[in-house]
């Protein structure tokens, strides 16, 4: 168990910045999850904090100690890939031991720290397997096991559900949570899904192009997005956005877009400022006729059972709106809808940067 | 971007570049990579190297110019590479279509068929130099009981030397390079061919519109290869024929080591010499296929 | 009635493929079980078929054969010489450059591709010079090093073919559990790359065993030779006993033809995968 901590750390391939001098910290036993779409530099940073790729600049600390010439197995760290990197010719109980054993630690000790591991995670009856004869959920497991035999100070995992069917990475998803609330390591876990960040982390760091974007709590994130590109990568479905001018008219404030609609807005910004208007699905409510109601035309009806998701024309504008329970619309209906400015989220036009609140 | 120096760390260069003490994984790298370097230097470089020091004399070109075996050599060369190796791989070809046919006894015929690849050259050219045996030879001996005439006398005439040390050659090298085409055959999808049944494709044109253009990649570069080993062979030559008769049977390579054997250093690297322009270009053409 | 038509053509092609892929090697064999006399008698099947020429051989009853066993050991230790200190070489070489990417490998591969297609023929007279610079002429390290010089550039490309198609995610993995260089060499690279190691110390041991122009020209004592050597000078008496030659040449070409059809499945998919890249 041990803080990490970043520091203005940088990377570059030749004359390419993938990561452009992060800064953050990783408190001791917090499951942080890095997140962004492909190429934002959240596995390279996780390389480095393993020690597979040279920091070409800041320093990386793992429990205080700089580790940026620190070999990878003098880090203390366990790592689960992608692919699970299981030893192909090793059984499962040599996988698992073969850290302990390239430590040349006492044969009984390895035993019974690899027993203890296969009773956490219900490998017992595999041990003498091999991977080839496993399951990927059991394989994804053996890798975790691999993990945790090591006692590490950190445990870091890159993408290890990619490679799972979707059931499975549910699952898989709650046994690693349930794992890190038993164990208590410090974990960095970096996906491109934003639902399975959302789900796990005690913190997010959200990337894009090889810098942070904002760092917080899934529900921070989620009802406070510091910027546009925040707003849009967390949630699912992902929150609705129309452009338009901001009109501050006494104490009511609405953003019309080009098309002439009028979307009611909250506090925040200045009057004829350029702004993106964000509201997520779930906050549009169906009304019935009342006022004030922005007016919409039903596009598709999407039943998932306990909700139903509309696709609606807004102006000109495709809106995604999420109503609990069932409902009779048809494709073609008008509807009208109420926005609370409260749920409203303002971001300046240019820049992205959210305006207050 | 300067980094901070910070106690207990080695310092790191100033854009944070390479290190220049050697990390374990490096310095374990160039030592094992060491042995074959040092294999390369001791006995590729220097040797090519002195060899050709030693060929550097132009007094060496004008004697082996003056020299007629050296000019029949080059003939026999050329005839024995540019015929040989289109014998060979055009039979390569017609026979990997043959061995792909699914019948077991064609599996079994494919066991036996790698044979001479398989069995070192030496005793099996010096098997075929007996049958050749104009008195005792069982060729002969077939000829004059089914006939009542004499054969020829196999191995004592140039050209007829020659054509025998070819079809040694092919008999060597035919299975490897038929079993190249196999592979390369076996990897065309089997659907083509039932597209092409199914269109009504002939078994001419199902060969020129579907195995042909998929194989001829792989067609070329072994026929290139093969050109490289086929200048390069000693044994078929110098096992059957000997060089003879009378020094008019050698090619590049028998010619090399003939001088060699009678000391003549200088005039067995001019030889070699002379074969680089027919080497170099075909090494250079399989240099950047494989390096791709 | 067309059906039959095909199976004839079939059997039409592979009759005198059979005739011609056999008949030199039946030929051998035929000679190894005759005496002297119906050998040269031109039949098809001897008369009267002995085994004794194999029990002139292996008693060395013969001036050719004097020193049989000598040579047969010879040719054995030679060849597994090359075979295992090529596997050392090109196992450790090919390592280096796929999975360490150690600076320079690049071009140490591209020396090797090079040394693989200049024909051994033309390597031959340099090498025999430069044996003889370094003393090694007349000894069998001679011959042995020779064959590892030739060996190890194909060694070092098929191992490279198959290093280079493992997981990048296996090297990582055992340096975050913490092997060190040779132990991720050893423990993992090793038993993984096991098939093609097969694959590459067969061929090597082949090429060795089957060597005749390098021990012809790097060796001369009769003590020292190995048997393809012997078995070319049977040619220089005019009346060569080759009843005996053939014999000497079938127990000679046995051992490789067995090694062949025993590994054929590591040999077949390891050897000609890297032969020719279409």
């Amino acid at each position: 168990m041990a803080p990490v901590s970043f520091n203005n750390v940088a990377k570059t391939f030749g004359s390419t910045e993938v990561i452009r001098g992060i800064s953050f910290d990783i408190r001791d036993g917090e499951f942080m999850v890095l997140v962004g779409p492909s190429g934002c530099g959240k596995s390279t940073l996780l390389r480095m904090l393993a020690g597979l790729e040279e920091i070409t600049a800041g320093t990386i600390a793992i429990d205080g100690r700089v580790v940026n010439h620190v070999d990878s197995k003098d880090r203390d760290i366990a790592m689960v890939f992608q692919s699970y990197a299981l030893y192909p010719h090793m059984s499962v109980r040599d996988n698992m031991g073969f850290s302990l054993r390239l430590r040349r630690a006492e044969r009984s000790e390895i035993d019974a720290r690899v027993m203890r591991a296969a009773r956490i995670l219900n490998l017992e009856p595999y041990l003498d397997r091999y991977p080839r004869e496993l399951s990927g959920g059991q394989r994804q497991r053996v890798a975790m096991g691999r993990a945790i035999v090591r006692d590490p100070k950190v445990f870091l995992f890159d993408e290890p559900l990619s490679n799972l069917d979707a059931k499975l990475r549910v699952q898989m998803r709650s046994e690693i949570k349930a794992l890190h609330q038993r164990l208590k390591t410090t974990t960095v876990y970096v996906t491109h899904d934003q639902i399975e960040a959302m789900t796990m982390a005690d913190r997010i760091v959200v990337m894009h192009d090889g810098a942070i974007e904002q760092i917080g709590t899934p529900l921070e994130l989620y009802d406070r997005p510091d910027n546009l590109f925040v707003a849009q990568f967390i949630g699912s479905p992902a929150m609705n956005v129309v452009r338009g001018t901001l009109r501050r008219t006494g104490g009511a404030a609405h953003v019309e877009t080009a098309d002439g609609v009028r979307w009611p807005a909250g506090s925040g910004g200045v009057d004829g400022q350029g702004v993106a208007y964000g509201v997520r699905p779930d906050h549009l409510e169906l009304v019935g006729g009342g006022e004030p109601a922005v007016p919409g035309e039903i596009v598709v009806v999407e039943p998932t059972g306990s909700e139903t998701e509309l696709v609606v024309r807004i102006g000109d504008a495709q809106i995604i709106v999420e109503t609990h329970g069932r409902t009779t619309l048809q494709p073609g209906d008008t509807v009208g809808f109420a926005i609370d400015p409260a749920n409203v989220h303002l971001f300046d036009q240019a820049s992205g940067a959210r305006l207050a609140p | 971007m300067s980094t901070v120096a910070l106690p207990g760390v080695e310092a790191a260069t100033a854009d944070g570049g390479p290190r220049r003490r050697l990390s374990p994984w490096q310095a374990w790298g160039l030592a094992l990579l060491a042995p074959y370097v040092a294999v390369f230097l001791v006995f590729v470089l220097y040797p090519v190297g002195y060899g050709l020091w030693l060929a550097r004399h132009p007094q060496s070109y004008v004697q082996l110019f003056a020299d007629p075996v050296f000019a029949g050599s080059v003939v026999n060369t050329l005839i024995f590479v540019v015929v040989g190796i289109n014998l060979k791989m055009a039979a390569a070809l017609f026979l990997s279509g043959f061995f792909v046919t699914a019948r077991p006894w064609i599996r079994w015929l494919s066991v036996l068929f790698i044979l001479p690849w398989a069995v070192p050259s030496i005793p099996t050219i010096l098997s075929i130099r007996f049958m050749l045996n104009p008195e005792w030879g069982v060729v002969n001996q077939v000829i004059f009981r089914l006939t009542g005439a004499d054969g020829p006398n196999w191995l004592n005439d140039r050209w007829i030397a020659l054509s025998m040390a070819m079809l040694v050659h092919i008999w060597k090298s035919l299975p490897f390079w038929t079993m190249i085409l196999i592979a390369g055959r076996l990897a065309i999808p089997g659907e083509l061919y039932e597209a092409a049944s199914v269109d009504g494709a002939s078994v001419w044109q199902r060969f020129r519109f579907i195995t042909w253009p998929s194989l001829s990649t792989l067609y070329l570069t072994s026929a290139i290869l093969s050109m490289i080993w086929t200048l390069g062979d000693f044994n078929s030559v110098y096992l059957l024929t000997g060089g003879g008769p009378a020094d008019l049977t050698h090619v590049l390579a028998t010619l090399g080591i003939r001088y060699l054997r009678l000391d003549q250093v200088d005039l067995a690297m001019a030889t070699i010499v002379c074969a680089l322009p027919l080497v170099l270009p075909l090494v250079y053409f399989m240099m950047k296929r494989l390096s791709r | 009635m067309k059906r039959l038509l095909t199976e004839a053509r079939l059997v039409l092609i592979g009759i005198p493929v059979a005739i011609w892929t056999l008949l030199p090697i039946y030929h051998m064999f035929l000679f190894s079980i005759s005496t002297k006399e119906e050998a040269f008698s031109g039949e098809l099947w001897p008369a009267h078929p002995t085994l004794r020429n194999f029990g002139i051989v292996f008693r060395e009853q013969n001036y050719f054969l004097n020193h049989f066993w000598r040579q047969f050991a010879n040719s054995l230790l030679i060849a597994v010489a090359v075979g295992a200190i090529t596997l050392v070489v090109a196992a450790g070489a090919a390592f280096s450059i796929s999975r360490l990417r150690t600076r320079g490998g690049r071009l140490v591969l591209n020396c090797a591709l090079f040394t693989y297609f200049i024909p051994a023929a033309f390597l031959a007279v340099p090498m025999y010079k430069a044996m003889g610079t370094y003393g090694l002429l007349n000894t069998q390290w001679a011959l042995i090093l020779a064959m590892v010089t030739i060996a190890s550039p194909y060694a070092i490309w098929v191992l490279k073919q198959a290093s280079d198609k493992l997981p990048w995610e296996l090297d990582e993995a055992a340096r975050i559990d913490g092997a060190s260089p040779l132990q991720l060499f050893r423990l993992v690279y090793l038993p993984l790359i096991a098939p093609s190691l097969v694959a590459v110390g067969t061929y090597a041991l082949l090429l060795a065993w089957n060597e005749y122009l390098y021990a012809f020209l790097l060796l001369s004592n009769d003590k020292d030779i190995t048997l393809p050597v012997a078995l070319g000078h049977f040619l220089s008496a005019d009346d060569s006993p080759w009843e005996l030659l053939m014999t000497t040449g079938l127990i000679y070409a046995l051992p490789p033809a067995a090694i062949y059809y025993a590994f054929k499945r590591y040999m077949v998919t390891g050897l000609t995968a890297g032969a020719v890249k279409s």
